[in-house]
């Protein structure tokens, strides 16, 4: 019965509503954490897998070499590879393109890959702005990998205890 | 001026309650009928009534005619069965017309009613509120109660008609809802984490 | 001749109102977008000239330059007429507001009941928009604001006439001039509960939240303007924060106090001035923005109660009191 009654008048004094604004209220006057992204960035993971890329060894030569793993293993089969023996008697893909529409950014082609050569890095501004471009072709993606090839060996090394 | 938007106001009225006859479609009937009511209203306040011109547009046009456009959206109105017995009913109707266009006349036209001359204008202190309430409270405060009562009879008697529970419907008590506590929904058991015993 | 003159000078008067409004109504959304977003931590529009403070002529720029589409079987007529209503609505109602002994455009006997029935023209454009558009979502909307502008139209009536009792007359001025005094003559004291019903009703009347089931963005998309576009849509977005401003400026003339100052008798600081009056009704605003940062929206048949079940009857409880405190004489700010 007092029960009721102190329920009934804590609705019609409206104090919990007063309780609610009174947080806002508060919230009003806090340090704003809001990143002024162009400009600030949030800090991303080693491990954050992002934009594709092929990646080459030290001399130059391209790490691929056609085993077709990351196909077999994309679960999106966004992952379409030809390939052919090159003048020097080595296995080389003909044709490595990814449908970045396809692509779920699973990492598994990532994980497959014996040699490395296929990597997601850690760059995602991207965009397309024509119909066809969401496809990366293989001369596209061995350009990713010289374009970030710091940013791969940095978050490999920095990742490199827990592989 | 004056006599220029009274003429302006009479043609809007004449034409939108010519239209609320005339035009076929429901809703638009309706909205001429806004159209009348506050034209009519805007004519009183030429009259110097504004508190009752005021009202006209309070209750007529902001509650009134609200709920009746309300209920010409929602039903579906089928014009061909509503003009079958046109013909039929046609007699009928220009006799009763006639009728009240006779009975108007000679009520409009008996020296109670004739030749009224536009009230003088006031000085800026009158206020016709005052005056209105003045008279209402004193003078015909018998009539007004006794409206006002009939009036409460009459809200009481439309929800009375409306009220009733149909058995079997499920109604939800928001009071009842407010006042759910934790307690009253939420019961914490100790389990163990594991079988004893592995399933078979 | 005479007349001609007369009638230039009205519109000059009007402009003096309008064009500060409409200023006022343009910044309000932006103001509305940075307060929230730091009751939210987050620094809202930042990026249009500087602090974000140009935003509102990006957005009015926007919105100038989108086509303004009309639904192929929407009565076009209707359609294009509804948003007219209703900023004619919201703005036909300031003919009446004092913003300070001098400064007002009609002193008119009935100013309150004249911004009532005005402001209750606005449904219209609202109903009209709903059914016009010939949309089920939006006639939903549209449905949904009738009956609730319908319903608090009434409690807030109620609370209205709680002030006419104590001032003893509808006229917005000496509705304000009855509260001379100080800060406990003001009717906010002797009418706090009226003033707490007056201001929720109004953020009902004005579709806005707690109680914005009429937009519902996540059951009806966005109620009745769900159809409209580009400039047509702007002019509905004008109205509701016109109309916002308007009942701020009412709850201010009748409940604050208007333009006297609250510390009467000091010597600067007591002079009556309109700062008083436009720093009450930006508190009214704070108010509506922080509702919005605050409150879930109400389930529509807890709207329908509160208006009906809970404000009615306090209203008309208050209502005896205050008239008892009248006849009785024991009214202390009628002195």
């Amino acid at each position: 019965m007092f029960d009721t009654i102190a329920r009934y008048l804590k609705s019609l004094f409206l104090l919990e509503l007063l309780g609610g604004l009174a947080v806002t209220g508060r919230y009003l006057f806090r340090h704003k954490l809001t990143i002024q992204y162009p400009e600030a960035h949030t800090p991303l993971s080693p491990r954050f897998r992002g934009l594709h890329a092929l990646r080459r060894y030290p001399n130059g030569e391209e790490r691929c070499i056609a085993c077709k793993l990351c196909e077999a293993v994309c679960p999106a089969l966004a992952i379409t590879i030809e390939s052919d023996q090159r003048e020097d008697g080595t296995r080389r893909t003909t044709r490595y393109e990814i449908d970045l529409f396809k692509c779920i950014y699973c990492g598994a082609c990532e994980e497959s890959c014996p040699v490395d050569s296929i990597v997601e890095t850690s760059a995602f501004e991207y965009t397309f702005e024509r119909f066809g471009e969401h496809i990366m072709t293989k001369s596209d993606l061995l350009k990713h990998g010289d374009q970030y090839e710091q940013r791969i060996r940095a978050d490999r090394a920095a990742d490199a205890r827990y592989r | 001026m004056e006599s220029f938007l009274f003429y302006l106001f009479s043609t809007i009225l004449l034409v939108a309650a010519t239209a609320v006859i005339t035009v076929r479609h429901t809703v638009r009937a309706a909205l001429s009928l806004v159209l009348v009511f506050f034209t009519s209203a805007a004519l009183w306040v030429l009259l110097e009534a504004e508190f009752l011109a005021v009202t006209l547009v309070v209750v007529y046009v902001g509650a009134v005619m609200v709920l009746f456009l309300f209920v010409v959206m929602m039903i579906d109105t089928n014009t061909t069965v509503l003009r079958e017995g046109f013909t039929k009913y046609l007699p009928l109707g220009v006799l009763v017309a006639v009728t009240m266009a006779a009975e108007m006349f000679l009520a409009l036209g008996s020296p109670g009613f004739g030749g009224m001359a536009a009230p003088a204008p006031h000085p800026a202190s009158y206020n016709n509120v005052a005056e209105l309430g003045s008279i209402l409270y004193t003078q015909y405060v018998y009539p007004f109660e006794l409206a006002s009562v009939i009036l409460l009879v009459a809200i009481i008697a439309a929800i009375a008609l409306t009220f009733r529970r149909r058995p079997g419907t499920k109604y939800q008590d928001p009071a009842r809802q407010v006042s759910v506590r934790r307690a009253d929904c939420v019961r914490l058991v100790q389990m163990p984490a594991a079988r004893k015993t592995p399933a078979p | 001749m005479s007349n001609l003159i007369l009638v230039i000078w009205t519109i000059i008067k009007i402009m003096m109102v309008m064009v500060p409004l409409l200023l006022s109504v343009a910044w309000l959304p932006y103001a509305e977008r940075k307060i929230i977003g730091y009751m939210q931590i987050r620094i809202g529009p930042n990026r249009v000239g500087p602090r974000g403070w140009l935003q509102p002529i990006a957005d009015a720029m926007k919105l100038m330059f989108k086509e303004i589409t009309v639904p192929a079987s929407a009565n076009k007529v209707l359609f294009l007429l509804s948003p007219v209503l209703c900023i004619a609505a919201a703005l036909g109602a300031w003919a009446v507001i004092p913003f300070s002994d001098a400064l007002v455009l009609s002193n008119c006997n009935v100013g309150l009941l004249y911004v009532l029935a005005i402001s209750s023209m606005g449904v219209y454009g609202i109903i009209i928009a709903g059914w016009a558009s010939n949309s089920k979502y939006s006639f939903l909307g549209s449905m949904r604001s009738t009956a609730q502008m319908v319903a608090y139209e009434i409690s807030m009536g109620f609370a209205l006439v709680g002030v006419v009792v104590g001032a003893g007359s509808l006229n917005l001025g000496s509705i304000v001039h009855a509260q001379q005094g100080g800060l406990f003559h003001w009717f906010w004291f002797p009418m706090l509960p009226l003033l707490v019903i007056y201001f929720i009703s109004a953020v009902a009347e004005t579709n806005r939240a707690p109680f914005d089931v009429t937009e519902g963005e996540s059951e009806i998309v966005a109620g009745f303007h769900l159809e409209y576009s580009g400039m047509s849509f702007a002019v509905f977005f004008l109205a509701e924060y016109a109309n916002m401003i308007l009942v701020s400026m009412l709850a201010s003339l009748l409940f604050l106090g208007g333009w006297l100052s609250p510390f009467e008798g000091v010597p600067i600081l007591g002079e009556p001035s309109i700062f008083w009056l436009l720093l009450k009704v930006s508190f009214f605003l704070l108010l509506y923005l922080w509702f919005r940062a605050t409150f879930p929206r109400y389930r529509y048949d807890q709207i329908m109660r509160l208006g009906w079940k809970v404000f009615i009857p306090i209203t008309i409880a208050w209502l005896l009191l205050i008239g008892a405190l009248v006849v009785t004489g024991w009214a202390w700010w009628n002195v």
